[in-house]
């Protein structure tokens, strides 16, 4: 399920000023596949601001979202892999965004549990932060999904 | 809250149930006190016999007692057990009941609203996991849609013949009392039977019509004050004024105000349902207050309705002032005696709680100032039997929350804990019955500002973080 919505919003990229950046290149595919408005990026920054660093789930690994149905079109995730990491408030280093875009309260959340499956696998999270492109990723997700 | 429920023996572990059932009460009640105050505003100002009556004013009385109130305890009732699928559920089970009964449903309400919170809850648990993805929206508008219909048609059907039946046994019990000619006896069935808000059945179905006849001979009619006597009502308030829980103590001046100059006896009521054993201190006082009244030889010439002090005095023959003053003070301090000492038993242990928990609100807050530890010393003292449900909260209650949630309940089925539950949610939803809540450290203070009461689990890190790690270790 994860892979089937990540595929073609997948990007790969050296380095960014900020992580405001990184939120907004992130979420840049989910625009562009009309699966979110411009505002929901703002929305996710705004997030941050208030409530900070809460998104970073564990460390490298960030997963932006708001609670902004208004401006999600459909669900879905993107995904953002940098060289170099950003940090984001409370000095916390990011390499990986995942954007989460979710329309109701259920769709969402088979994409939350393969998530939860690569994370909480510590073989599987080593080869993840790993991965150098799109067909690597796609294939490791593609194993731990049921 | 948990903090203080630990290994029992029997005798301690009755009174701390009996203590969680009246603490139940409360919640379901307390509340709603204020509906019950606008109500009884609205009521002592614009009924015909009232300080500013008006007749279209007056239309709203009867439907937001038989409505609005038993509907707010439903719903309250449903939530507590269910969360907010209860709530729909409990204010659904309650209408059966309003729509079945000719008189306030208040009992049914505290009955029906809880259980039909607790059926979609049961239901709930009963198909975890078990939807197809994409029809949980489907299966939970049906599921609650379905069971609300059967409990609706359940509690219309049921409540009709039981009030009926209630008023037949209250209308024969008082008869036999009556020929006993042992007045203060009546009491005895006066007080439960006002509570379940049979107070004009009995008072306008019984007691005025025989007072009336009396009275028609005799000028005046001691049956006139023996279910209107605002004496206990006052009695009570007062005993709640001074020795009731933090919260009641807030609210009964005002209701005082109400129920003795406006004459609304059902602003007393609620105040028994949340502690049903003072019921024996409204018996006591209106006892005496009948006895007295029989000593002096004394009634009133009709029957006071609203049965304020004010209608009392007014419809006071004279030369009965002293009898029927002294009739109602005896009632008031008898009341107020037997229910502050009742009081004093029941609530000295809850409020126990209460200040234990703003002890520890306080210790948190300084620990705050000094640190960022939050809450994390609170959370070592609760001891970790008896937790159910884990709500894991974030701000929109989808993501990070949701990923924390299905991460942890994996764990939790690899150490074989599945009987307890892992959901998620927004901050502010998270139900009543959740034991703990997880949040990220950042969200801590909004937690805590929602769910006063509740413990919190603060992390960092939504898996692996070591304060999850050692809730784990609390839980095998």
């Amino acid at each position: 399920m994860l892979s089937q919505y990540l595929k073609g919003n997948i990007k790969f990229i050296e380095r960014v000023s900020s992580w405001e950046k990184s939120i907004k290149l992130a979420a840049e595919p989910l625009v562009k596949n009309k699966y979110i408005k411009e505002k929901y990026i703002d929305s996710m920054i705004n997030n941050v601001h208030e409530y900070g660093s809460y998104i970073v789930l564990v460390p490298e690994i960030a997963m932006p979202h708001a609670k902004d149905a208004e401006n999600v079109k459909k669900t879905g995730m993107s995904f953002l892999k940098l060289e170099n990491s950003v940090l984001y408030p409370e000095e916390k280093e990011v390499k990986i965004i995942f954007i989460l875009a979710a329309k109701d309260n259920s769709e969402h959340l088979e994409l939350i549990a393969d998530l939860s499956s690569i994370l909480a696998d510590e073989d599987v999270l080593k080869q993840f932060k790993n991965v150098e492109n799109e067909e690597e990723l796609i294939k490791l997700i593609e194993s731990i999904e049921s | 809250m948990l903090d203080n429920i630990g290994p029992q023996g029997d005798a301690t572990g009755m009174r701390a149930r009996v203590q969680a059932f009246g603490g139940f009460l409360t919640n379901m009640v307390l509340p709603n006190i204020g509906a019950f105050i606008a109500w009884g505003i609205l009521t002592a100002l614009v009924i015909p016999t009232g300080w500013l009556p008006n007749e279209n004013l007056a239309t709203i009385v009867g439907p937001a007692i038989d409505y609005l109130l038993p509907l707010l305890l439903g719903y309250t009732g449903g939530k507590m057990i269910g969360g907010k699928r209860g709530a729909v559920m409990g204010a659904i089970a309650t209408f059966g009941l309003i729509v079945g009964a000719d008189i306030p449903m208040f009992i049914g309400a505290m009955i029906m609203g809880p259980l039909g919170g607790w059926v979609i809850k049961k239901f709930d648990d009963s198909v975890k996991g078990k939807i197809p993805a994409g029809f949980e929206m489907i299966v939970n508008n049906f599921s609650l849609g379905i069971l609300g219909f059967l409990l609706m048609i359940f509690s219309f059907l049921v409540t009709g013949p039981a009030i009926q039946f209630a008023n037949n046994l209250v209308a024969s019990g008082i008869h036999v009392l009556i020929d006993t000619g042992l007045l203060p006896l009546l009491s005895l069935i006066n007080e439960p039977a006002k509570v379940l808000f049979l107070n004009n059945a009995i008072d306008q179905g019984i007691y005025y019509p025989l007072g009336m006849q009396i009275a028609a001979e005799a000028g005046r009619s001691i049956y006139f004050t023996v279910a209107s006597n605002p004496g206990p009502g006052l009695g009570l308030l007062l005993a709640y004024t001074f020795f009731g829980t933090k919260k009641a103590r807030r609210t009964a001046p005002g209701a005082i105000i109400i129920h003795f100059f406006g004459g609304i006896h059902e602003l007393y009521f609620p105040y028994v349902l949340m502690n049903p054993v003072t019921i024996v201190g409204m018996i006591g006082g209106a006892m005496s207050g009948i006895a007295t009244f029989q000593l002096f030889d004394v009634g009133l010439v009709a029957g006071p309705s609203p049965g304020s002090i004010f209608a009392y005095l007014a419809l006071t023959p004279r030369g009965n002032y002293l009898g029927i003053i002294s009739g109602v003070l005896v009632a008031t301090v008898v009341t107020f005696l037997i229910t502050s000492f009742i009081l004093k038993l029941t609530v000295t242990a809850a409020e126990g709680d209460e200040d234990d928990y703003e002890k520890s609100l306080e210790k948190s807050k300084s620990m705050k100032a000094e640190g960022k530890k939050v809450l994390e010393s609170k959370n070592d003292t609760i001891s970790a039997e008896n937790i159910s449900k884990i709500a894991f909260a974030c701000d929109a209650g989808a993501g990070s929350s949701a990923l924390g949630a299905t991460t942890f309940r994996k764990k939790l089925q690899k150490n074989n804990l599945e009987d307890i539950e892992v959901e998620h949610y927004n901050i502010e939803d998270v139900p009543e019955d959740a034991d703990i809540i997880v949040v990220h450290k950042n969200l801590a203070d909004r937690a805590r500002r929602s769910h006063q009461n509740k413990r919190i689990v603060t992390i960092e890190n939504y898996i692996g973080d070591q304060n999850l790690e050692r809730l784990l270790d609390e839980l095998k």
